[in-house]
């Protein structure tokens, strides 16, 4: 090394530092070679699995010991485990409704017997009489069991009724979605208030399965032209009125429009 | 850009015509216009002006039949979304739920009509049922009974069966009130099962997405990246047309909705916006500048045999009679400030609807009788009045206002039952504030279905 360090000196005495560094170079590899062959190492290599070799073995990291898990402290809140259970749904309360006020017991002051009149009895008739076939509409419950539907408009009274009697019993529902449209479809400007006043006119239309309207004419003419035109015109405004309900392939209707401007 | 596009689009994207101009047209618009304004009416019969009632319905909470934990979320979605679709259907007098009596009836067996006929509910129609979920399935047994007829209630009876699922609940809701109406409606169709298709800005992009018709379930149908505009969804539901942004300019895009990817559509020169369907579904119409002026085009769907229908510039926005499919009403700037026109399908009998100001977007109804469309009646700097949607009888020329004082409304839709209208409207006049909003035709029950960023809405035909 100190040829290398100081040159100049170095090169008279090249030749003897040379082969003294050769031979400490072999020297040193000898020792090396003879050391290995004198003792052989057996040992496994990094990784090496003494039964699949050339193969590397990774271990777990599952293996690695960690510290134990610490019990969950059982009286804190924050870290409780187990959940309290949630409060149980409450009945609704069944509540008394109000009292109405027919229920109030309200003293009569004058508790008499009020005067009546003399029943009259009236006398069974000898003869059988016929009873008249068209159910009468007495109260307004009693009245959606006819076959006919009711509308009232701003000024005038519709009147929808079919001619199959079971279909208006069965789907009331129909005919009143009928009245409704035809009316809603009404335009009251349309009909002359001074020539209509007082009349009616009368329609009659089929209801196709789908819903449309066919054979529209008028029934009974109301004797204003325009009240007349109105209520056809209402008619035709409407594209369809919805699927028919049941399986009747068609259903009649009748509309009659009273015109009363209030 | 190019200087045939309209507000509609302009506004948005490219600057708009220089004011000098601008106020020479507005002077002569005024001037010509002056006039005939004073004889427009202001209102025609839409409403029912006789008087007649609506169906009063009550609509009983369902009767939960099981013990599953998703029980009560199904039902929850199911009774909040039957009561909104009936009431939204607006041919209803609802019921308030405060009125109902105090039972849930789950079968016809347990249903009393009297105590839903006597007031407060005065019921004419309850609706009811019940609701269960088993293995993962829900079960919905909805009825329809009428309560004014005590021989024959039961209207019908309808049960229903999908995967236990907040949304299928809200679907299967969808469908029974879609069914009552079908019934009662007396020849209106429901439309709770209808989708809208918009614009939504994410970021600097906008893309396709698709709702509820109620605004429920809003997710993105298409992923481009890029700016995408006026969807127009095909009158089967399969494909969604629409124009996008590309280093082309503006092209027409195809979206098939069975195969949820682009499908091919030729590109042209200059800018193809604006498409519309035939309500056949086997033509396209739309504005392209690729004869150099922006004119009207039909083609069929797939974009070829392409052809002219109009030769004086300035023309956008098409949409056709959905009735017959044999007319189509557009926007053009022909004589200046863009005018809604009217013409048959093959390009002749052209008519002028509006005398003045600045229309755009025109959306026809389903029954061919009227045309919706955004209006600004007195456009200009310093005019009263803002851009608003107005419905125009075709054959009177007769229009009414349907939105008042609520900011810019733009981009109107008709529903398929022709009786309620989505479009897009700006409260305060920000540029990322537009939000889509519906109400009925006659301009009442105005309720917003998105938030903000949303734009431009389209009504699927079914």
């Amino acid at each position: 090394m100190s040829t290398y360090a100081h040159p100049a000196p170095a090169q008279q005495n090249i030749g003897g530092g040379f082969v003294g560094a050769v031979v400490l170079h072999i020297a040193v590899f000898a020792a090396l070679i003879g050391a290995a062959l004198l003792h052989p190492e057996n040992t496994t290599r990094w990784g090496e699995n003494a039964t699949s070799v050339g193969a590397i073995q990774a271990s777990m990291v599952s293996s690695i010991p960690l510290p134990p898990k610490a019990p969950p402290v059982e009286k804190s809140v924050l870290t409780e485990e187990n959940v309290t259970k949630a409060p149980a749904v409450q009945q609704k309360e069944t509540t008394v409704a109000p009292p109405r006020p027919t229920d109030l017991l309200i003293k009569d002051k004058t508790a008499k017997n009020p005067k009546l009149a003399e029943k009259v009895v009236q006398e069974a008739v000898k003869h059988p009489q016929p009873v008249p076939d068209t159910p009468k509409a007495a109260t307004g419950a009693a009245a959606t069991q006819l076959a006919q539907s009711v509308t009232q408009v701003t000024n005038g009274t519709a009147t929808t009724s079919v001619q199959d009697r079971a279909f208006g019993t069965r789907y009331a529902y129909y005919l009143r979605i009928v009245g409704n449209a035809v009316s809603q479809n009404w335009y009251k400007q349309e009909a002359d208030p001074g020539a209509s006043q007082g009349k009616s006119a009368t329609l009659l239309f089929d209801i196709q399965r789908d819903g449309t309207v066919a054979n529209l004419r008028i029934e009974t003419r109301s004797g204003s032209v325009s009240l007349d035109q109105s209520t056809m015109r209402a008619v035709q405004r409407i594209e369809s009125f919805g699927p028919l309900p049941g399986n009747g392939d068609r259903v009649t209707v009748e509309y009659k429009f009273d015109y009363h401007n209030p | 850009m190019m200087p045939g596009t309209f507000r509609s689009i302009s506004t948005r994207l490219a600057t708009r015509v220089s004011q000098p101009a601008l106020k020479s047209l507005l002077a002569a618009a005024l001037f010509l216009c002056a006039a005939p304004m004073l004889h427009a009416q202001d209102w025609f019969h839409l409403e029912t002006s006789t008087g007649a009632d609506r169906i009063r319905i009550a609509v009983a909470d369902f009767k939960p039949q099981s013990a599953d934990p998703n029980t009560a979320t199904c039902k929850r979605a199911f009774d909040t979304t039957l009561f909104a679709d009936l009431n939204v259907a607006g041919i209803f007098d609802m019921v308030s739920k405060s009125q109902l009596p105090q039972v849930t009836p789950g079968v016809p067996a347990e249903m009393n009509l009297q105590q839903w006929a006597a007031p407060p509910a005065t019921a004419a129609m309850v609706a009811f049922g019940n609701l269960s979920v088993q293995s993962g399935r829900i079960i919905v047994n909805g009825f329809l009974d009428d309560a004014k007829n005590t021989q024959f209630p039961q209207i019908f009876a309808k049960q229903y069966s999908e995967e236990a699922s907040e949304d299928q609940a809200r679907q299967i809701a969808h469908r029974f009130a879609d069914e009552i109406i079908a019934r009662l409606g007396g020849g209106i169709t429901g439309i709770a099962e209808t989708k809208i298709y918009y614009v939504k800005q994410t970021g600097e992009n906008k893309e396709i997405w698709e709702m509820d018709y109620d605004g429920a379930n809003q997710h993105a149908i298409t992923h481009l990246g890029a700016t995408s505009i006026s969807p127009r969804v095909s009158p089967d539901n399969s494909r969604i047309a629409f124009s996008s942004l590309s280093r082309d300019g503006f092209q027409i895009r195809m979206y098939s909705l069975l195969l949820n990817r682009i499908v091919n559509f030729p590109t042209a020169p200059g800018a193809n916006i604006s498409p519309a369907w035939a309500p056949s579904g086997s033509q396209l119409a739309f504005s392209s500048s690729r004869s150099g002026r922006a004119e009207i085009w039909v083609s069929d769907p797939d974009g070829h045999v392409a052809h002219k229908i109009t030769s004086f510039g300035r023309d956008a926005s098409p949409t056709w009679n959905p009735k017959t499919g044999s007319q189509i009403a557009w926007i053009s700037g022909r004589t200046g400030l863009p005018q809604l026109y009217v013409m048959d399908s093959d390009g002749s009998g052209v008519q002028r609807m509006t005398d003045g100001g600045y229309a755009s977007s025109p959306s026809w109804s389903p029954n061919g009788q009227f045309l919706a469309f955004a209006w600004d009646r007195k456009y200009g700097p310093g005019a009263p009045g803002g851009q608003d949607i107005y419905i125009m009888e075709i054959a009177t020329k007769r229009w009414i206002q349907l939105t008042h004082d609520i900011g810019r409304c733009d981009f109107p839709s008709w529903s398929p039952d022709g009786r309620h209208l989505v479009f897009s409207n700006n409260p305060d006049g920000h540029a990322d504030h537009w939000r889509i909003m519906s109400m009925l035709a006659d301009g009442t029950q105005k309720r917003a279905l998105t938030g903000s960023g949303t734009d431009m809405p389209n009504w699927s035909w079914k």
